[in-house]
């Protein structure tokens, strides 16, 4: 597969699961403010777009507003991680190479952004709610085409990659945020990634705090955990590369999500709270560090390359001695 | 001069200020094979090291084009040629004005004719053209072009670059021989006489020994139709004889360039070309 | 009867009658017409509307649509198809076929012994004052010695009911795709009108071409690896490309995905680096090679031209085909025809006439307002001047013009563009249209897809079948035999991972306000204002490639 393409499809994968999530950490985290005192507004806001890895130190305490906390968050197109943005450019990406995806996927995602702009007029038509769950469904609809429609090959393979890392790294933001302030409701919180009753299904209590976390940090069969994701990640390296090593790995992508993985599995469990401000982190870190071997890898030399002219002869040539 | 033996060295270095990742490039560095003039042996080497490829243009000139892909901080291209000139040689013919402005004279020779980027058409250079045109025959008018350049110009390096114009160079009143044979090219085809820029190599005058390896230079002068082709050298203000080295002809500089390319990476520092002639015989 | 047709009235663009595809005179259909004119009478103004509805939101939902101001809009695919009777249908399809191997000897011949201007049938400095004549494509040989793989010839119908020919598009003629996506539309809104024609299929076009592009692959290689070439999704014919690709199965390549080294071309892969044999190049000349052509070019390959020179790739269409479809050629094509092929041309080019030569130049202005002229120079048509619809100032500078500068205009015949019934929004009117064949050459046949792509100058009296101007298009009806009630086979660098690090996060560091923030990957390209200005200028040079078919004024005159 091109190298482009490829780079486009990680990307695909990683935007709408993006856009999806910033989506359910909204939803929890709107409906929390709307509670909070008016005080603890602004500081919740702050906390909450800091996560979300927006720059807040040259904005003013009164911005810190909820209501300025989703346009930013959900609509503020300049600001790439916001949710219409992920959508738009998962579009501009799935445009790029929709010969390589199916068409429905196509579809599905140019139905999402004519929803948002030619229909409802830049989706600010919708209340927040509305919004979130539309987001919600679109995700999932392009989420199910992934894997009905598309052969298990490496165009699935690095969708799915890109997905599975985009998801460790943002529900590492959603506990970041959850974890800071008042006690966050857990029932909330574990609702926001379907996990709720997954939850109850598997504890038979009610939520607590470690509980929660060590259920989306490190179950082993939830398919939006973190141990999970990065189990999923690494199986798609291992399927694009299928040569190994006899020590070590070559695959720097591999071997970090690995040892990340591994991280994960052989954790104390009754360290996991302590462990936490360090822990997700350092997910978000790994990441990273994943996504960029990955792309050096196999996204080599996917940009536009600009050509500058020699220079002539002529331009230096000393005189003919007349 | 009237024969001659010529090995020409051309040596261009191009450095760069960072780290060059690919380069695309083609050499137009070959001496002709004509009448008068044989190649005898040629050698091309660049460095980094890469294949070459070569072809004939358009224009009759051969092009050796290479790819470099090996990051690289410098570039070398080193031309050796062995060349045996006996002189050109044309035959005078008389020809009529009204000869140069039939169809079917002049429609082989339609882009010698046309104006282009270098050698643009120009109102006041056409007046002088109709001047020259109205007092003598197509040859001694253009004898007399050849003339009026040499005396609208003066040499100096510096003034002009590779894209000046005929027009530009003939209104800052100096240039380099490139600028000499666009202002001739400029004024012989305002006066619908065909007429085509000619690059290669200049023998320097002076008492050199046989054998002794002498600087030299890139050098243009023009060709131009009045019933046989004629070369001039505008820049020396003479004939074309066994000294000149026939390279490449064209409409103008452009269809000739001795090195063209293009690169990804650092732009270029320095850039060093040495033109060496050694009179064999 | 009270029915949609009833106030249908015929057009006489100035003064002079149009014919009309499906009525030979008001309220009396054409033979072969009557079974479309018939279902068309059964149905209701609200009936078409819930139709158009329908294939507006289809278009929009699967991303077929164009820009328009910025804005995607639906493909404006009219609701009432165009009917050619295949008898019709056979005699452009030879005119067609004729005009395409007279281009290709026409080009060999250019790019090579250059015979034709030596026996005086054409004059060098036609060819060499086109801004299209490169010479740097002179010296490739192609393959199969197919240069033209695909052309669009553009035709009109006279008020006389004859086919003339408007131009020649031989560089990336466009708007394919558009023909059959129109048709399976048409299958999908319209069913009950395939019920009663028997309808030739356009679906095998994308086969025929790979077809023909597998046969121009370079000598030895007998399972070529093709690609479709586009300058990238910000081209408004992106559409087309893709869907070319995809129906071909192939790869959609953009130049920055292929490299020359050492004689061949590349494309880089997830997997390393594969040989390219062919390319359907949609990227304009100028733009192809920056070695040869434009150095600023983002959007091409260096050294491509040299690898076809060497034999190891062929470029589709090959480079330099716009010397034959310029307009000053054009007026010299029957003669073309004549000198290659010894035959007589059967289609007519409109009368047009050459105003360096002073005998046309008096007689042309001395009817100025009669006639259309259009600037040789220059594509897209633009500067075309329509007599009959100039005012007096816009004469006098035109006058002007020619007088000064006789080569740089062609003038030409007015010719009453046909008109069809066209859903207007609230009725059905007669619109004024034209037609694009496509041919696609594969070194043995020149195929003719039946039908091609018509367009159609939505506003009243419109000469015009520009989007950009109120153009639509309709499917175009080969049919077969007579009517009758059977059902028809229609068928970056990686953006940095800009993951910041949260600087000496120790266990009780808590984001708040003014901690260091983890900025989301925002994915490659973000923000690096370099490479917003190559994205920029790289847009500006996808645009500005050859666009649809639709993003080029064309007047039918």
């Amino acid at each position: 597969m091109l190298s482009r393409i490829a780079e486009s499809l990680f990307w695909i994968g990683r935007y709408v699961e993006r856009a999806e999530d910033t989506a359910r950490i909204l939803d929890v985290h709107i409906h929390h403010l709307l509670e909070a005192q008016l005080e603890s507004e602004a500081e919740l806001c702050g906390v909450l777009l800091s996560v979300m890895g927006v720059k807040i130190a040259d904005m003013a305490a009164e911005e810190l507003t909820a209501r300025r906390v989703v346009e930013i968050l959900a609509f503020d197109t300049t600001n790439p991680s916001s949710i219409v943005a992920s959508l738009v450019a998962a579009r501009v990406n799935a445009r790029g190479v929709s010969e390589a995806i199916s068409s429905e996927m196509w579809e599905a995602l140019n139905v999402t952004y004519n929803t948002l702009f030619t229909e409802s007029g830049h989706g600010s038509a919708f209340t927040p709610y509305a919004f979130f769950r539309f987001v919600r469904e679109r995700g999932a609809v392009v989420s199910g085409l992934i894997d009905s429609t598309m052969s298990r090959d490496d165009a699935w393979r690095f969708m799915v990659l890109g997905r599975s890392l985009e998801r460790v790294d943002m529900l590492a933001r959603l506990l970041a945020a959850a974890t800071v302030g008042p006690e966050p409701d857990w029932v909330v919180l574990l609702r926001s990634v379907s996990a709720h009753e997954a939850f109850l299904r598997t504890y038979r209590r009610e939520p607590e705090g470690h509980l929660a976390a060590q259920f989306l940090l490190l179950d082993r069969l939830f398919p939006r955990s973190a141990f999970y994701s990065l189990r999923s990640a690494e199986e798609c390296l291992a399927e694009l590369d299928p040569r190994s090593a006899r020590v070590g790995t070559q695959d720097e992508g591999r071997r970090v999500l690995g040892r990340l993985r591994t991280t994960l599995e052989f954790l104390r469990v009754s360290d996991l709270m302590s462990d936490l401000p360090e822990l997700l982190p350092e997910l978000q870190r790994e990441c990273g560090a994943a996504s960029v071997a990955i792309a050096s890898r196999y996204f080599r030399q996917t940009n536009v390359i600009e050509w500058t002219v020699e220079r002539a002869e002529f331009d230096v040539v000393q005189p003919i001695g007349l | 001069m009237t024969a001659s033996r010529l090995q020409i060295d051309h040596v261009s270095c191009y450095n760069y200020s960072g780290v060059v990742h690919s380069s695309y490039n083609e050499l137009r560095l070959t001496p002709l094979s004509t009448m008068w003039q044989q190649l005898l042996d040629l050698r091309v080497e660049v460095s980094p090291r890469a294949p070459i490829f070569t072809y004939i243009d358009y224009w009759g000139s051969q092009v050796h084009a290479f790819d470099i892909h090996a990051p690289h901080e410098a570039l070398t291209v080193i031309a050796r040629s062995l060349v045996e000139s006996s002189g050109q040689r044309w035959e005078e013919r008389e020809l009529g004005w009204d000869a140069f402005a039939r169809d079917d004279v002049k429609d082989p020779f339609a882009e010698f004719l046309e104006p282009t980027g270098c050698v643009p058409a120009d109102e006041r250079l056409s007046e002088i053209g109709s001047t020259l045109s109205s007092a003598a025959s197509p040859s001694d008018a253009a004898a007399e072009a050849i003339k009026w350049v040499g005396e609208s110009l003066t040499y100096r390096s510096g003034t002009t670059g590779v894209h000046t114009s005929a027009i530009e160079a003939w209104d800052g009143g100096s240039g380099v021989c490139q600028d000499f044979a666009h202002l001739s090219l400029a004024l012989l085809r305002s006066m619908g006489i065909p007429a085509r820029y000619c690059s290669g190599y200049v023998y320097p005058d002076g008492d050199n020994r046989l054998g002794e390896r002498v600087a030299g230079e890139s050098h243009a002068w023009v060709e131009y139709w009045v019933g046989d082709w004629i070369a001039m050298d505008p820049t020396a203000g003479r004939p074309v004889d066994a000294g000149h080295v026939l390279v490449a002809r064209g409409r103008d500089y452009s269809d000739v360039v001795p090195l063209k390319g293009i690169f990804h990476g650092g732009p270029t520092s320095s850039m060093d070309v040495e033109v060496f002639l050694t009179r064999l015989s | 009867m009270g029915d949609l047709l009833d106030s249908y009235a015929l057009a006489h663009p100035h003064g002079r009658p149009a014919w009309d595809e499906m009525f030979a005179s008001p309220g009396t259909p054409r033979p072969r017409t009557r079974t479309l004119c018939e279902t068309l009478q059964s149905l209701s103004a609200g009936e078409l509307e819930a139709r158009a509805a329908q294939r507006d939101r289809m278009f929009r939902d699967r991303g077929i649509t164009f820009q328009l101001s910025g804005e995607e809009r639906p493909f404006p695919l009219d609701l009432i198809p165009r009917l050619i009777h295949e008898d019709e249908w056979q005699k452009l399809e030879r005119g067609v076929v004729q005009r395409v191997r007279a281009l290709e000897a026409l080009l060999a011949d250019v790019y090579g012994a250059g015979r034709i201007f030596d026996d005086g049938v054409i004059p060098r400095s036609l060819v060499t004052s086109s801004e299209h004549f490169h010479r740097a494509a002179w010296g490739i040989e192609p393959a199969n010695g197919v240069r033209v793989h695909v052309a669009g010839v553009d035709v009109v119908r006279g008020g006389d009911g004859h086919f003339y020919v408007l131009e020649d598009n031989l560089r990336c003629p466009s708007g394919v795709s558009y023909v059959i996506e129109n048709r399976r539309m048409m299958a999908r809104i319209f069913p009950e009108l395939f019920a009663s024609h028997r309808v030739a299929a356009v679906d095998s076009y994308p086969a025929k071409l790979l077809e023909s592009l597998r046969a121009s692959a370079p000598a030895g290689i007998s399972d070529p690896t093709v690609v479709v070439m586009t300058p990238g999704v910000y081209n408004s014919a992106f559409f087309e490309h893709s869907f070319l690709a995809r129906q071909m199965g192939v790869e959609l390549v953009e130049g920055r995905d292929l490299a020359c080294h050492s004689g061949r071309v590349y494309m880089r892969t997830s997997d390393g680096e594969r040989e390219v044999h062919v390319i359907y190049r949609r990227v304009d000349d100028d733009f192809l090679d920056p070695l040869q052509f434009r150095s600023d070019s983002l959007v091409g390959c260096p050294g491509l031209l040299n690898v076809a020179r060497a034999g190891n790739v062929t470029l589709a269409n090959a480079v330099g085909n716009g010397v034959a479809d310029d307009k000053l050629t054009y007026t010299y094509i029957p003669d073309v025809i004549r000198y290659y092929l010894a035959e007589e041309p059967l289609l007519r080019n409109v009368a047009t006439y050459r105003l360096e030569v002073p005998d046309q130049l008096e007689q042309v202005l001395s009817r100025l307002d009669e006639l259309v002229f259009k600037p040789v120079s220059g594509s897209g048509g633009y500067g075309i001047v329509i007599g009959p619809e100039a005012s007096d100032e816009q004469l006098e500078v035109l006058r002007r013009d020619i007088t000064t500068n006789p080569r740089a205009w062609i003038a030409q015949e007015l010719v009453a563009l046909s008109t069809a019934p066209t859903w207007v929004g609230d009725r059905i009117a007669a619109r004024h249209l034209d037609l694009r064949p496509f041919a696609v050459n594969d070194g043995n046949d020149i195929w003719v897809l039946p039908g091609g792509l018509t367009r159609v100058a939505l506003p009243e009296g419109g000469l015009v079948v520009n989007s950009s101007q109120g153009g639509g298009s309709k499917d175009t009806w080969v049919t077969v035999g007579a009517a009758r009630r059977r059902i028809a086979a229609s068928s970056k660098s990686t953006g940095q991972s800009g993951v910041a690090r949260p600087n000496g996060a120790t266990s009780d560091d808590r984001p708040a306000a003014g901690t260091p923030v983890v900025v989301p990957d925002p994915g490659p390209n973000w923000e690096d204002p370099d490479r917003l200005h190559q994205q920029e200028r790289q847009q500006q040079q996808q645009q500005q490639q050859q666009r649809t078919p639709f993003g080029k004024d064309r007047t039918g005159c």
